[in-house]
């Protein structure tokens, strides 16, 4: 989700007419079946977000020294996957790595003729791509959990695969298409000099003139969206008795996806007092300006919280993370496979399978959560490193006095594993700093709630209220300014008159 | 053979295909989304959209003030500058100028972050004057845009006509209103043009000084991220319609003063 918004003009009308022109003549170089086995090379085209995968290169003091043994990511991980899935499977796979900026920015890229194999979108943009029938199911060899090079399927968290499994879209889980790779929630990063955790713990902070001009929000539409349902439903989804509804989970899903046309009318009047109320709308500016005081809170992914405070850690400046009272928003990003890639080519498929499978490898998560600062959504199974990891980062020394115990069962616990416990020692501070952050705890989780796909008219109503939200209204013009410009245009009118009647004489 | 391949004609290839693969395809592009609904049909809902709608018809207007201050800005901080390094005997004159020209060679957005933190130490909270810090911001980008065209059309002033206008009675300040002023005017239409047309658009700059109110460059970047390529196809048109309008504009007022400036 590290999105740095990419809303180049020039270069989408120059993609449009290169992808116009070229798609026809790139050269799908897939596998030859009649070619003997030892030379076969299949060609995989991932396309993931910026800077979300290991690439290698790291210093010998980066080491992850855990007691089970070393992890440190010496080369990238695409060498390290095309190294191991020949050792293993005897077929050379040559990965073509790109990029993406924006879920909006992937689907252009599909739709003006792109194609990949695997790609890494959100949650919504799966379903987006799951409705409009784009996208490969995972093979049932994908789900075999005896095969011990399946790192996905006994490695990921039970929560999460609940999550998959029972969310469905058409009658079709999540999960037959989709194999997570990183997750988090929505919040607010904030310096508690300036700041109280109870004011931080609302969303109704974005418009609170207590921080006039001190706040940055969101500059995409979905993320403000949440933010300001959260905001103007605050009293209601924090009732007791709302909390107290057996149905609360469902419940708490349909408030914060509501797009009837009031709450879309009452979204746009609150977005439009937080944007006279905040700092920014920001796509990439808000954690170096958190990170310089610049301003007091920031509305935050969960990763790049973690990183945020990090940051200012350096500078010895403490920030901490709240997670709103109200709910806040659980996100995906997940591996998908797309037809028009694929084309049913078996090996290529078993290609991109094995490539999620890699990345799912315990050691190999840690490798990625170093160097993205996401929480990947493999708990490791019986693999215990990435609970290890976990404790390696924030588990308190052994000297601290000011402890607190951190339980994260909810994500570690596999069923039928009640003996094990998951709870980490941590210094107090950790439970609302960085470790709530990287692994919020299981009351903060309880609140979440997923956002769903819109659908085209749910959307279209949306992106106008933005754009009503972010635009200037002509209505909104001072009258001095119309007068101001009249005379302007009234002396320019004049002098060109003059001169014309000047020449003609 | 040898002939044929390096023939004048032939040599023009490339360009010709490079203009045919860079502008007129995109072009073609453009007109087809501008044109068509989502299901590929002709329509004018998009042009009609645009011109019955608040917000659209506001930023229009936004972009225009803010183009229209910054180059106003730009304006009267070039044209003295130029004058005094093109009329001064300065030995130090290049040196001066190269110094206005300058910040060109360094990034822009490493630009305007420096320019950032500047301001955030004057003014403390960027936020409490956005449109201020945006005409600040793109005065300091597009500055040498202005200065460089004006600085050249009055070196380039031929001095003999000062020199008559000074013998003929007129005092200085009336020479320079007749004389310079009329014949930097080609200098001065083409500084105004390559400050007006990216200052309606450079939205980065906006938005890397927290200007959170859209212009054109960001409605259109916003209609192509809720996937609506129709309208932001529309919208990227008629900003190239008033560009072109504005360009013949300027090239009109040039032409009367050409000839205006013969009848001296």
């Amino acid at each position: 989700m590290n999105a740095v918004a990419k809303r180049s003009v020039p270069g989408v009308i120059a993609g449009m007419a290169g992808a116009l022109l070229f798609s026809s003549s790139v050269t799908v170089y897939a596998a030859d079946k009649d070619s003997q086995k030892g030379e076969q090379t299949v060609t995989l085209r991932v396309c993931n977000w910026e800077e979300y995968i290991d690439i290698g290169g790291w210093d010998e003091e980066d080491t992850i020294d855990l007691d089970s043994g070393d992890i440190i990511g010496e080369r990238s991980m695409i060498q390290d996957f095309e190294e191991w899935y020949y050792e293993n499977y005897g077929i050379r796979v040559k990965v073509e790595y790109s990029t993406f900026g924006t879920n909006e920015d992937l689907y252009n890229m599909l739709t003006l003729g792109d194609t990949y194999d695997l790609v890494c979108p959100s949650e919504y943009m799966i379903m987006k791509l799951m409705t409009e029938d784009q996208l490969v199911p995972l093979s049932e060899d994908f789900f075999d959990t005896s095969d011990k090079n399946n790192y996905y399927i006994n490695g990921v968290s039970p929560y999460i695969r609940s999550i998959f499994e029972n969310n469905e879209i058409d009658g079709k889980p999540w999960s037959n298409y989709a194999a997570g790779y990183m997750w988090g929630i929505t919040g607010i990063v904030y310096n508690p000099e300036l700041v109280s955790e109870e004011a931080a713990s609302s969303w109704r902070i974005l418009n609170d003139p207590a921080y006039h001009r001190q706040i940055t929000i969101k500059d995409n539409v979905r993320d403000s969206y949440f933010a300001a349902v959260g905001a103007i439903k605050s009293d209601l989804l924090t009732s007791e008795r709302f909390r107290q509804n057996p149905d609360y989970q469902k419940q708490l899903e349909i408030e914060m996806n509501d797009t009837s046309k009031e709450t879309i009318a009452k979204v746009q009047e609150y977005l439009q007092d937080v944007k006279n109320h905040a700092y920014s709308f920001e796509t990439d500016s808000g954690k170096a300006d958190m990170v310089t005081g610049k301003v007091a809170a920031n509305y935050q992914w969960s990763g790049d919280a973690v990183y945020t405070m990090d940051q200012a850690d350096e500078d010895d400046f403490p920030l901490a993370f709240a997670v709103p009272e109200e709910s806040t928003n659980i996100y995906f990003d997940g591996w998908v496979m797309l037809k028009n890639g694929i084309l049913e080519n078996r090996l290529k498929q078993h290609a991109a399978e094995a490539f999620i499978n890699f990345n799912s490898r315990a050691d190999n998560v840690i490798r990625n959560m170093f160097y993205v600062g996401y929480t990947s959504v493999i708990s490791g199974g019986d693999d215990m490193r990435i609970f290890e990891y976990a404790d390696w980062c924030y588990g308190a020394e052994e000297d601290e006095e000011d402890v607190s115990e951190y339980d994260l069962g909810y994500f570690f616990l596999e069923e039928g594993d009640e003996g094990r416990s998951y709870i980490i020692t941590a210094p107090s501070d950790q439970v609302y700093r960085q470790l709530f952050a990287q692994y919020p705890s299981g009351e903060a989780i309880s609140r979440s709630s997923l956002m769903v796909c819109f659908d085209d008219e749910q959307n279209q109503a949306i992106n106008q209220m933005w754009i009503n939200v972010r635009c200037y209204n002509i209505h909104d013009i001072p009258v001095w300014v119309w007068a101001a410009a009249g005379v302007v245009m009234g002396i320019f009118l004049a002098a060109a008159g003059r001169k014309l009647a000047r020449s003609r004489r | 053979m040898h002939k044929y391949l390096f023939s004048r004609k032939n040599l023009g290839i490339p360009y010709a295909l490079f203009l045919v693969l860079f502008v007129m395809a995109p072009l073609l592009v453009l007109f087809y989304y501008a044109f068509t609904n989502g299901q590929g049909e002709f329509t004018l809902l998009n042009l009609t959209g645009f011109f019955s709608d608040p917000n659209t018809l506001g930023t229009l207007c936004y972009s225009f003030g803010i183009a229209a201050v910054t180059t106003a800005v730009c304006l009267l901080l070039a044209y003295p500058v130029a004058y005094i390094l093109a009329t001064s005997r300065f030995r130090t004159k290049s040196v001066i100028l190269m110094l206005f020209v300058m910040p060109m060679w360094i990034n822009f957005s490493l630009r305007i972050t420096a320019l950032k933190e500047i301001l955030t130490w004057f003014e403390g909270n960027l936020a409490y004057h956005p449109f201020l810090n945006t005409v600040l911001g793109m005065t300091y980008d597009f500055l040498p845009f202005m200065i460089l065209p004006i600085y050249n059309t009055i070196a380039k002033l031929d001095g003999a006509l000062l020199e008559a206008a000074r013998d003929l009675g007129a005092g200085g300040i009336q020479a320079f209103l007749k004389v310079t002023l009329p014949l930097s005017m080609p200098g001065i239409l083409s500084g105004v043009s390559m400050v007006f047309l990216p200052a309606m658009t450079n939205y980065v700059v906006l938005d890397m000084l927290y200007n959170s109110t859209y212009i054109m460059g960001s409605l259109i970047g916003s209609y192509f991220a809720a996937y609506n390529w129709h309208g932001g196809s529309m919208i990227a048109l008629i900003l190239l319609g008033i560009v072109c309008l504005f360009t013949l504009l300027t090239r009109g007022i040039e032409e009367e003063n050409t000839r205006g400036g013969a009848l001296l």
